[in-house]
């Protein structure tokens, strides 16, 4: 049976309450540091990290913002480890691409206390400095965006949020819930065995469990699911030709921005910078007469293509290649529309599960007979 | 001045696998070997078989070397083998043999073939307008060919030669030829050739119900066929049509089959008094193929005696043939096929598990055929003047498969041995090669000194330019077709091409000085050279490249008339000279990009640790430390011998181990190669080929030390068995084999008084829980023990309750002693175990009778229990220490069942004896004598060449992940946690490239086949239709 904490809070008072809870559990020793959504001074939130007690006062996880994915500083915290115990406070599709990392050998999850937000959509950078300008706080926009209203003004959560089924998180030790709590409370839920002893130490008050809670996941999830199905449906009809993706991605500028805010494209050094690319004079003149003319830059499509082909295994969803792109191609919805298939085919989901193994990772000797001569 | 040791030469007599693997073996350590065949060209009976269990495919390229590939050429091994130490002689026999050990000199009879081929271009136009045609004996009559053909559909080069009997000389073929390949006139030849050593590997003759007194009972419509033509059926080189099998007679796809196992063998009246061992795996085989290739509906049922899986992975193959895929089963001796009207065969039975009598119709019905050995065993003792023993077979040395008794220096391996299977096969080639090694080193010849050639080196800076040499094959008018100056010019239009060198020939004498005067002219660092048959000259035509001055990893070569001819009818000779010029652009343009290969050597460290003191580990060390290697027993007890040296005195066959054990030890002991450590385990190991280090833990002690290593042999044995069915342990008239045989062997159990011993075989084996596998020897224990009681007390009645009797081979004649004997023989089956309780005191055994059906109650006064046989525990250690894997039994698990029996993936270690299964002594001695050939092929000589051409990490990419570990089929890869990096093992590697397919970024990749390469490939083959149109 799962354990929960109901924080309640008065008006602007939430993330004084979170900070309560954080502050507990460094203090008490539970983990040695949070990486957390933190203020920073008055404009922007951005995941920081924090070994002291006393500095947890700017904690705000449910802004709705992640300037990057949180995977991506779950590897550079413990693909080498440190040693020290930390708790990280991640959005569901952070942690189902560090789900991805892990078994990438990416990210080590020994000494991580995770703690799952509820998200409810995030905006797009730019836009999340005009909802702060507007006046908007975390607590505000939790309140609306349960009432369905994320939009505000010229601007919405990001197109991947929209189609998100995952708004809760998995494969946490803790849960920070929101949806279903009433206006004025968070609840903490502690999921595992280690996450319920952190959350005694921490020593905030074991309550009851949000009553409206599950269903109001469930609904979150169905209009989700159907926006997502309209989302690839609508896609799949604009890019049924080749030529059709070629507009699409006709704006590239090989600027790789998309590939850097891949939290799954974990390669140190991507093939497409490295000597394998580095064309010579003869072949840019050998493929301009076979095709009559050669945009520049050129292998334009062969770098979106060849990254569906490596990570649409691993494809969580986030968005955060839309959100990236200097030049405003939407490539979210390509890879969520290829991932939906390559993943299907392998009846696999990434960020499920960390057993879960990757599709043709492991060498399987009776699939390869006739290269080893072992059968079983 | 010491005088030249001679090159050591051996003579191969038989190039079926196992005498093409004694030929590599041997090869590869450096000998000169000559393989002969009698047949036109090689491959022996594999040839014929498109599908081996338990993987159903092919495989006999798996017996190629597997580290420094490329001087060896790798090539499909059903269409040709190449290697630079080996020369083929097809289509000879020997005439005679004369002189002694190590100075044979040996009289060869080279049968004409009528068709050069050196000389023929391959075109077939030939056989086009031949107009005789006669049945094809490769297909075993299914198909026709002409009176010139190619033997072996898939043989490259093609060797043709022409059937002088079917012959009738009317010249079309002469007249059609362009190349002056075929001489009608040509005549046999006799040669006559010195060799040290000659190893027989030449098969034996099959069993041909045709020939015999079974034929009018058996072969009674062209439906029945022998299994050996039902492969050929299978083929699609053969009849194999649509995913059908059709039915000789009329074509029509045939549904129900039957197979009828030991035709021609386990017949005492007519003198065939041994099992051939290999039909029963054949058949099971056969049946499953049948489903899965026959179309739907098709129904493989086995008519047989006794059902005998005996080897590794066999019960599991008769399991799964069953449960999976339906096959029947049914034990009966059929007695005849009868031919319907329609054509439809009838086979009348009893089944034993109904009790009723059947009669069936059959589509199809195959003849599982053995073998008839005594003919072929009589020409090679009247050949060589060597004696045969009492059972009319070539006699070997008392513990040897592979010795000629009486004859150093000759040896046997192969289905001279008894029929073997792939596995025996192989490893009886490399044991034969083993003892021809030993004796070349005994007698002092040395190996082949390879010419040294200096590398010339790469400079990667420079700008890539490529010289391309075309050979005209000056003497060989096949080339016509070709316009070479119009092939030059449009060569030369490519960016990347700097020359067009034309040579008059590469392959002959004074062509390869003229290549190597043109090309040392050359200022472009590349060199494509375009010959014919590239595989057969490949490592020639390096050498030439080297010597002209080009880095011999930036030259490749590629067929040039291949190339031309792909998908041209007739074509014109500018046609045909366009075509070459465009597919040539993709081999250009893979070597302008290609980076220069260093190849490093591996250094040997020449100690070899060799692991378990029974008959394996000791026969290795022996075999080993006789050539002057170093060699480090381990073994786990305070004393050598194993299980079998220490507890058993004799065995079936007469041989004696407990003696034979302690001959054995004082030849360890006495041997100064020999370091043994006693009450020692291996705990953990580093390393790869050629500098392993190993941790040894002393158990008394608790001391630790660390040895130095080049290669390991794991030989860790087995110990009988235990159970805790039928109160084994509770009562003193319940034994095992084992201690039955002790106790007779000591007196400590009397049977002078005792009348009914019961004997129960496979106890807790060859079932799903406990041991899945038959362990082999246990049958012949039974009959070794059985016969003993019976010559103590002739009066005893002895039981033996079997599944089923697992006498293969020749060891079948001590199942017929033991019947003659008055040795009562009753099956059991699985769903029906004998039940035993105490009655009194005694153990009183029930069972269903099969022939009477009726229960039967026997009251015994001893009660014996076969086992089976257990590996041994430490296997689990050795295991992880080394890397290698376990089988679900507890064994260890060789690198490839059929073709790798004695190696494990990661090269350098090696197994045998029952550490692999449970086998009979001299299988142990043999495998042993194998392994020990293994390691020496590397601990005798200082360094290892490996493959240029392996995969390598780009470490400034590499993130780690490790996919490209998991990925791996041959363990080449792993992870160094030290260094936090990937190591590949260069040894290891074969270029598969699934680490370069698995790698997202390029971090992995096989050297020689880059992405940058491949991506240039594409694009000139997609240039084509460009380049194309401006001919006209």
């Amino acid at each position: 049976m799962a354990t929960f904490a109901k924080l309640s809070f008065n008006k602007d008072e939430l993330n004084k309450e979170l900070s309560g809870f954080f502050k507990g559990i460094l203090e008490n020793g539970a983990v040695d540091a949070v990486l957390a959504p933190m203020a920073q001074g008055k404009k922007g939130v951005r995941l920081s990290l924090v070994t002291s007690a006393a500095n947890t006062g700017a904690v705000d996880p449910f802004a709705p913002v992640a300037a990057v994915s949180g995977a991506k500083i779950a590897s550079s915290l413990t693909a080498r480890p440190s040693g020290r115990k930390v708790a990280m406070v991640l959005r569901p599709c952070e942690i189902r691409a560090t789900v991805e990392l892990v078994k990438l050998k990416q990210v080590n999850l020994d000494d991580v206390l995770m703690i799952g937000m509820d998200c409810l959509g995030r905006y797009e950078n730019t836009d999340f400095t005009k909802f702060q300008e507007q006046g908007g706080t975390s607590e505000s926009f939790l309140d609306n965006a349960q009432a369905g209203k994320t939009a505000t003004g010229d601007f919405d959560v990001a197109g991947a949020c929209k189609i998100c089924e995952f708004p809760a998180a998995d494969n946490i030790d803790l849960r920070l819930c929101a949806i279903g709590s009433g206006s004025g409370a968070v609840h903490i839920e502690a999921v595992t065995e280690k996450g319920k002893a952190a959350l005694e130490k921490s020593g905030v008050k074991i309550g009851d469990a949000p009553a409206g809670r599950d269903e109001a996941v469930k609904k979150l999830v169905a209009v989700r699911t159907e926006a997502r199905d309209k989302k690839f449906a609508e896609f799949r009809a604009e890019t049924d030709n080749f030529q059709a993706l070629g507009e699409k991605l006709s704006a590239c500028i090989n600027c790789y921005n998309c590939r850097v805010a891949c939290p799954v494209c974990y390669c140190k050094e991507c093939v497409f910078v490295t000597d394998t690319f580095r064309h010579t004079g003869d072949q840019f003149m050998m493929w301009a007469d076979k095709g009559g003319l050669l945009k520049m830059p050129n292998d334009t499509m062969f770098y979106h293509l060849t990254r569906i082909t490596h990570m649409s295994l691993f494809c969580v969803g986030c968005g955060q290649c839309t959100s990236a792109c200097p030049n405003d191609i939407d490539l979210m919805p390509l890879f969520r529309t290829s991932a939906d298939k390559t993943q299907a085919k392998f009846s696999y989901q990434a960020g499920r599960s960390v057993e879960e193994e990757q599709p043709m990772a492991g060498f399987e000797a009776d699939e390869l007979f006739e290269v080893t001569g072992q059968a079983k | 001045m010491a005088e030249k040791k001679p090159t050591g030469t051996v003579l191969v007599a038989g190039a079926g696998i196992s005498g093409i693997k004694a030929a590599i073996e041997l090869a590869e350590v450096g000998y000169k070997v000559l393989l002969t065949d009698a047949s036109t060209q090689i491959g022996g009976i594999l040839a014929k078989l498109d599908y081996q269990f338990p993987t159903d495919h092919c495989g006999m390229c798996r017996m190629l070397p597997m580290v420094g590939r490329e001087y060896s050429s790798q090539y499909c091994m059903r269409k040709s083998l190449f290697h630079e130490n080996i020369e083929i002689m097809p289509f000879a026999e020997i005439q005679a043999v004369h002189g002694d050990a190590g100075n044979y000199k040996v009289d060869l009879l080279k049968r004409a073939r009528y068709v050069d081929p050196s000389l023929c271009n391959e075109l077939e136009e030939c056989i086009a307008v031949c107009p005789v045609e006669v049945a094809d004996e490769f297909n075993h009559g299914l198909t026709k060919r002409r009176a010139i053909y190619q033997a072996i559909p898939h043989n490259t080069p093609k060797m043709l030669a022409i059937d002088m009997q079917a012959c009738t000389s009317c010249g079309e073929c002469v007249k059609v030829c362009t190349s002056g390949a075929i001489n009608l006139e040509a005549q046999d030849e006799m040669e006559t050739r010195e060799v040290h050593s000659i190893i027989l590997a030449s098969g034996v003759k099959l069993y041909n119900t045709r020939e015999f007194e079974d034929a009018k009972s058996y072969a009674v419509s062209p439906d029945v066929v022998s299994s050996l033509a039902f492969e050929r059926m299978m083929s699609s080189s053969g009849s194999y049509r649509d995913g059908e099998i059709k039915r000789p007679s009329d074509g029509k796809p045939a549904k129900n089959i039957a197979w009828i196992q030991c035709m021609g063998s386990r017949n005492r009246r007519q003198k065939r008094d041994y099992c051939s061992s290999i039909c029963c795996m054949f058949a099971l085989k056969e049946a499953v193929l049948a489903k899965e290739k026959g179309g739907p509906g098709v129904e493989s049922t086995i008519f047989y005696m006794d059902m005998r899986t005996f080897g590794k992975g066999f019960q599991q193959y008769r399991d799964d043939a069953v449960e999976k895929h339906g096959v029947n089963l049914i034990r009966c001796r059929v007695q005849g096929v009868m031919k319907k009207p329609d054509g439809a065969l009838e086979i009348r039975y009893f089944d034993p598990e109904t009790n009723e009598f059947f009669i069936k119709e059959y589509d199809l019905v195959v003849l599982s055929t053995g073998q008839i050995p005594y003919e072929t065993h009589k020409k090679w003792a009247d050949l060589l003047n060597v004696g045969l023993d009492s059972r009319g077979l070539l006699a070997t040395e008392e513990y040897s498969k592979i010795r000629l008794a009486g004859k150093p220096g000759l040896f046997i391996c192969g289905s001279l041995m008894g029929l073997t299977d792939v596995s025996e096969a192989m490893s009886s080639g490399i044991a034969a090669a083993g003892e021809a090694t030993k004796f070349l080193c005994g007698i002092g010849a040395d190996t082949v000194k390879e010419e040294e050639i200096p590398e010339p080196t790469a400079n990667e800076r420079e700008l890539s330019q490529v010289s391309v040499a075309l050979c005209k094959c000056g003497e060989k008018p096949g080339a016509e077709g070709i316009d070479y100056a119009l092939l030059s010019a449009e060569l030369q239009k490519y960016h990347s091409v700097g020359e067009v060198q034309i040579v008059e020939s590469f392959c002959k004498d004074n062509g390869e000085t003229a290549a190597v005067d043109i090309l040392s002219q050359t200022k472009c660092n590349r060199l494509l050279i375009g010959a014919c048959q590239p595989f057969m000259y490949r490592q020639n035509l390096k050498n030439v490249a080297r010597k002209a001055g080009f880095n011999s990893s930036l030259v490749e070569v590629f067929d040039l008339f291949g190339i031309a001819r792909q998908g041209m009818t007739q074509p014109s000779i500018k046609e045909w000279t366009m075509r070459a010029a465009h597919e040539v652009r993709a081999d250009i343009e893979k070597l302008n990009f290609k980076p220069a290969l260093h190849v490093s050597a591996l250094p040997i460290n020449q100690n070899a640790l060799v692991v378990g003191g029974g008959f394996g580990g000791m026969q290795s060390a022996l075999s080993l430390a006789i050539r002057g290697v170093p060699v480090h027993l381990v073994e786990k007890d305070g004393q050598l011998g194993g299980y079998l040296g220490n507890n058993v005195e004799a065995t079936v066959d007469g041989l004696a181990p407990m003696a034979k054990a302690q001959d054995m030890q004082l030849k360890v002991y006495q041997n100064k190669n020999i370091t043994v450590h006693l009450n020692c385990e291996v705990e953990s190991t580093v390393g790869t080929l050629g500098s392993f280090e190993s941790k040894l833990v002393y158990k008394d002690s608790g001391e630790t030390s660390y040895l130095h290593h080049g290669a390991v042999i794991m030989a860790t044995g087995g110990h009988e068995g235990a159970t805790t069915e039928y109160g084994l342990g509770t009562s003193d008239l319940v034994m095992t084999q084992g201690q039955l045989k002790k106790g007779l062997a000591s007196g400590d159990i009397d049977v002078s008084g005792t009348e009914n011993i019961v004997m129960i075989q496979c106890v807790g084996s060859r079932q799903k829980e406990g041991r899945r596998y038959c362990s082999r020897i246990c049958c012949m224990w039974a009959i070794a023990n059985a016969l003993k009681i019976k010559e103590k007390n002739p009066d005893a009645r002895v039981f033996i309750l079997y599944r089923d009797v697992m006498t293969y081979g020749f060891y079948e004649q001590y199942y017929s002693k033991a019947r003659t004997a008055g040795i009562i023989f009753m099956n059991y089956s699985l769903d029906n175990k004998p039940q035993m309780e105490m009655v009194e005191g005694k153990p009183v055994v029930k069972f269903m009778d099969t022939v009477l059906n009726e229960e039967i109650e026997l009251t015994a006064d001893l009660l014996v229990l076969s086992t089976g046989v257990d590996p041994e525990e430490s296997n689990n250690k050795l295991a992880s220490a080394f890397k290698v894997g376990l089988n679900d039994d507890g064994f260890l698990a060789e690198a490839d069942s059929k073709w790798r029996p004695i190696e494990f993936q990661q090269v350098g270690l090696y197994l045998a004896g029952t550490a692999h299964s449970p086998m009979p002594l001299k299988s142990v001695i043999m495998q042993a004598e194998a392994a020990a050939q293994k390691a020496y092929a590397y601990l005798s000589g200082r360094e290892v060449h490996t493959a240029g051409v392996v995969s390598k990490v780009k470490d400034a990419h590499c993130i780690r992940c490790q996919r490209c570990v998991n990925i791996c089929p041959y363990g080449a890869r792993s992870y160094d946690d030290m260094e936090n990096c990937i190591s590949v093992d260069p040894a290891a590697c074969q270029a598969c490239g699934m680490c370069a397919v698995e790698c997202q970024n390029n971090a992995a990749e096989v050297a020689g086949w880059t992405d940058k390469q491949l991506f240039a490939v594409i694009d000139a083959k997609l240039m084509d239709d460009l380049l194309l149109s401006p001919v006209e």
